[in-house]
């Protein structure tokens, strides 16, 4: 929308200045969404929380959800907005009810009052992100923002931009200055409140009734720093610190235990002790030469040091099945200690420097065992060249430096992220482009720093309890397999075992070729086949625990465009894997197993209008069989199919 | 100290010695190799800055030189049309275009406005929704290919949302796709009318790609008075000024001040009702003649 009268509209009323609302530029959109399963869910979520079913998560349901952003300009210097979306998790049969069924209105014996209890069906609009922006007449600072981001201005090594899927934006206050002309010397740095969903041990930070140990995460913080310079215009450099705090009152004050009396000291106030603090510093740089131009080379060297202060966070390793997204690192004395690690990765991309079209990019990698950016992406980003394990044919990801990946709130046609602490090795990749035709052939063997005989994963070290087993990412489900109850593999999460001498050889070849344009409907033919190989000796005194993993994906589409309009796709995959003992227990043996998979997917995209229309339904046959002396097989025959409608104005 | 020098001093950067600036500051035409019509332009780095005031929206993902085109090819090859369009910047893909649908990359966007016969009275003279620009009526343009990141249904659909009058000007190319610094293009032969002939003129407009575009826009960004999160700097709040980062120019002189005078020639003054005439003229650049 355009602006009206920005001068005009402004009006000082006693001191304040306020924009008119012919200053606003509105931002509205409707997102609806159509999932069915031949499953017994309902809602619209594939993946919902992992731990505790929420009552969004389902399969089979519509729903609707709208957002409004606004902006306003005040000045030249001064401009807020704010975002508003409705609450996710009505499907369109509860149209009438607020919330939840009352609990005596449940399916058992419930009436048909349609009384409800809560608002977490209301679709409630819900503020979830306001800010302003100003440039003070301040030297070296350029703006200033208090209020929402995304924290975009950081990195994936330090503090990750916030997931679509977490809905509302985090909060803070940034300052982005300019120290030096001609972006010799550039700096951000911000203060941001830390969710207290995820955002430390026990991914929280301070919930009571979720950690007996720790109550208070009003206080707690992330401060973070970015120097960025371009000394010359073929370099970049960018430096950034990570500083996350979480806060927690001194059990002990006496002031908490016991009479306020000043005899014991007690004199009405309280200290505060760490629960937990981390450091994730990063240095990266772009070199991308004039001569020869068809260079670029990137490099980023990375470090984090994690303390976690026992008495105020529940060791979750020991206490939790080993689902922690921190290490409870102690020294030889038992005394806890910060888990600390370095990274490294640099990549060179030659882009086509005989001019034949064939480019070459080549990646180093070397993750320590202990790097672990608390307050990293989680998901939606990729800090490695590899396609990695968990990519198949229709399915995408990522690889990320975190404990903390969240593969939940998503839905099953949506990329799947993997954990690549410890990872260390290269990635070469060849691409070819000749016209319309576009190949590309990968190899990428990873060692592991992670790799170590008898790690104490008891009290230290989060294994996530599934270790090996390659990943299913088609079969997670929306109902109470948190606890792998389908025997999914390894969860993307899972990097340190007790017993692990490890290597992975992946190797990826694939094509695209449009047919010629005299065949109606722009056919576009494409073709992928991956091969894994992923080993691990387990216990090395041990040669009947060896895991010997062997991945063949093979994966071909047909897209056609019928109209401008429309676009379809068509698409089969076949996954086998071959496992050797890939499941059991070093006392009790470990079994073979193996598993075909078939998949079929069907999909549309409409475009008219400013509207948006997608469409996918999906077939997939598996078989999973495994050794009868110890488990049953499995079979799987899932189809289902996700719409969504779209409008933005 | 310059800063070249100051940083080769402070911080012993001994490696990057050598990687200053190599690039002529002037705009124009290399001797192309290749089949007739292969046509190779060179536009100075640098000049990434609109009339010379626009600065970039304050995001991470716009990194510096990703509008700065410093090199324009036409490559012929069969019945399809190869347009590279290379940046002082490797392209990035930080918004995940394959989640809806896109090319393999994010932000840029280029508009290739072509005049294939350098008739007055023959093609368009006004620019592109969004784009804030004219062309001169000997210059017209005939014919338009979109590299976009969006999917070509999308694209599609704007064009029929804002650009109806000139879809059958309008190409959206068979394949769009990015590599190391070059934003790539292949189109039909057929679409463009036939092989491109020596004697026509080109314009490539920088801009940037915008998912979520004003009514009028084509998928371009805005500029703006002062510089966003998500929209560019140093223009107008208003529609007159030139929504384009970076322009070709022709042959001789200082292409970089070249291009700010002509992006600079719009009409300040226009506000809320914007006149054709209110917009910069920009030029076509005859390779060939």
């Amino acid at each position: 929308m355009r602006r009206l009268g920005v001068v005009a509209g402004v009006l000082l009323v006693g001191g304040v200045a306020r924009g008119d609302i012919g200053n606003f530029d509105l931002a509205g959109k409707m997102y609806t969404k159509f999932m069915y399963q031949n499953d017994d869910t309902m809602g619209c979520l594939s993946l919902s929380n992992p731990f505790w079913v929420d009552n969004i998560g389902g399969h089979n349901g519509v729903c609707t959800e709208f957002e409004l952003g606004i902006k306003g300009s005040i000045g030249k210097s001064v401009t807020a907005g704010a975002r508003l979306q409705s609450r996710w998790g009505s499907i369109w049969q509860d149209w009438w009810e607020n919330g939840d069924l009352k609990p005596s209105v449940g399916l058992s014996g419930g009436d048909t009052s349609g009384e409800s209890l809560g608002m977490n069906h209301a679709q409630y609009i819900k503020l979830r992100g306001v800010w302003a922006r100003f440039a003070p007449p301040i030297p070296t600072v350029k703006w200033v923002t208090v209020g929402s981001t995304d924290f975009s201005m950081w990195n994936e090594w330090t503090i990750g931009k916030a997931r679509y899927i977490d809905r509302d934006n985090g909060n803070g206050i940034f300052v982005e200055g300019e120290a030096m002309d001609d972006d010799l010397l550039n700096y951000t740095v911000g203060a941001l409140a830390l969710p207290k969903l995820w955002g430390g041990p026990g991914w929280q930070t301070g919930i009571a009734f979720n950690d007996p140990l720790a109550r208070v995460y009003s206080t707690d913080w992330a401060f973070a720093a970015k120097l960025e310079s371009r000394p010359m215009d073929a370099l970049r450099l960018k430096l950034i610190g990570a500083w996350l705090q979480d806060w927690e009152p001194d059990r002990y004050s006496p002031f908490l235990t016991g009479a306020p009396s000043a005899d014991r000291g007690a004199d009405h106030s309280v200290a505060w002790v760490s629960r937990f603090h981390g450091l994730n510093v990063t240095l990266d740089g772009v070199w991308s030469p004039d001569a020869p131009e068809w260079l670029v080379v990137t490099g980023l060297l990375a470090a984090s040091s994690n303390y976690v202060n026992p008495d105020y966070a529940t060791n979750l390793v020991k206490q939790g099945q080993g689902f922690s997204p921190v290490l409870f690192v102690v020294d030889e004395n038992g005394n806890p200690v910060s888990a600390q690690g370095l990274a490294g990765v640099v990549r060179a991309e030659l882009s086509d420097p005989l001019d034949i079209g064939l480019s070459l990019k080549a990646e180093y990698f070397n993750i320590g065992s202990e790097y672990n950016a608390v307050m990293g992406a989680r998901r939606e980003a990729d800090v490695l060249l590899t396609d990695g394990i968990i990519t198949t044919g229709f399915g995408r990801g990522g690889q990320l430096p975190t404990l903390n990946i969240a593969n939940e709130f998503v839905d099953w046609d949506e990329p799947w992220y993997e954990n690549v602490i410890g990872w260390h090795g290269g990635t070469g990749v060849l691409e070819y482009l000749r016209g319309t035709f576009k190949a590309m052939a990968e190899y990428t063997f990873i060692g592991y720093n992670t790799d170590m005989q008898n790690r104490d994963t008891e009290n230290q070290y989060p294994d996530f309890l599934y270790t090996n087993g390659f990943t299913d990412t088609y079969t997670f489900t929306a109902d109470q397999d948190y606890a792998n109850k389908y025997d999914r593999g390894k969860d993307p999460r899972s990097v340190y075992a007790q017993w692990q001498e490890r290597t992975t050889h992946i190797a990826v070849v694939s094509a695209s070729y449009p047919l010629p344009s005299v065949i109606p409907a722009k056919p576009i033919l494409g073709f992928k086949y991956k091969f894994v190989n992923d080993l691990d000796e387990r216990q090395l005194e041990n040669a009947n625990d060896d895991y010997d993993g062997t991945m063949h994906l093979a994966y071909a589409s047909l897209s056609l465009q019928p109209t401008n309009e429309l676009k379809t796709n068509l698409g089969y995959e076949y996954t086998f894997w071959d496992e050797k003992k890939r499941n059991g227990t070093q006392t009790g043996g470990y079994y073979d197993a193996e598993t075909q998979r078939h998949t079929f997917r069907a999909g549309l995209s409409y475009a008219f209008g400013g509207i948006l229309f997608t469409y996918n339904l999906e077939y997939f046959h598996k078989d999973l069989q495994r050794d009868p002396a110890a488990y049953y097989n499995m079979v799987w025959n899932v189809w289902r199919a996700k719409g969504t409608f779209e409008v933005a104005f | 100290m310059d800063k070249h020098n100051f940083w080769l001093a402070s911080l012993l950067l001994a490696g990057a010695c050598g990687g200053g600036s190599a690039a002529s500051s002037q705009g124009g035409a290399a001797k192309p190799a290749g089949p007739a019509g292969t046509v190779k332009l060179a536009d100075p780095s640098g000049d990434d800055d609109g009339p010379g005031t626009y600065k970039y929206p304050t995001d991470a993902v716009y990194t510096p030189g990703s509008f700065d085109m410093t090199e324009f090819e036409v490559v012929p090859s069969g019945d399809t049309v190869e347009f590279h369009v290379k940046v002082d910047a490797k392209i990035e893909d930080p918004w995940d275009s394959a989640a809806w649908g896109g090319n393999g990359f994010s932000v840029q966007m280029a508009f290739i406005m072509i005049d294939t016969d350098h008739k007055a009275g023959s093609g368009v003279l006004d620019g592109l929704p969004g784009t804030n620009v004219r062309f001169a009526d000997a210059e017209a343009w005939d014919r338009a290919v979109i590299i976009s990141p969006q999917g070509p249904t999308r694209v599609n659909s704007e064009i029929e949302l804002k650009a109806a009058q000139w879809k059958d000007r309008i190409i959206v190319p068979r394949i769009t796709r990015a590599s190391g610094r070059t934003l790539i293009a292949v189109v039909d032969t057929a679409a463009l009318g036939g092989p491109p002939q020596s004697t026509w003129g080109y314009q490539v407009l920088m801009q940037s790609n915008e998912g979520f575009p004003d009514k009028t826009d084509l998928l371009t960004r805005k500029v703006n008075e002062s510089e966003g999160q998500h929209r560019f700097g140093g223009g107008t709040d208003y529609d007159a000024d030139p929504h384009v980062i970076d322009i070709l120019v022709p042959a001789g002189g200082d292409a970089k001040a070249k291009q700010h005078e002509i992006l600079s020639k719009y009409n300040k003054a226009a506000t809320e009702t914007v006149k054709p005439e209110d917009r910069a003229v920009v030029p076509m650049v005859y390779p060939g003649t």
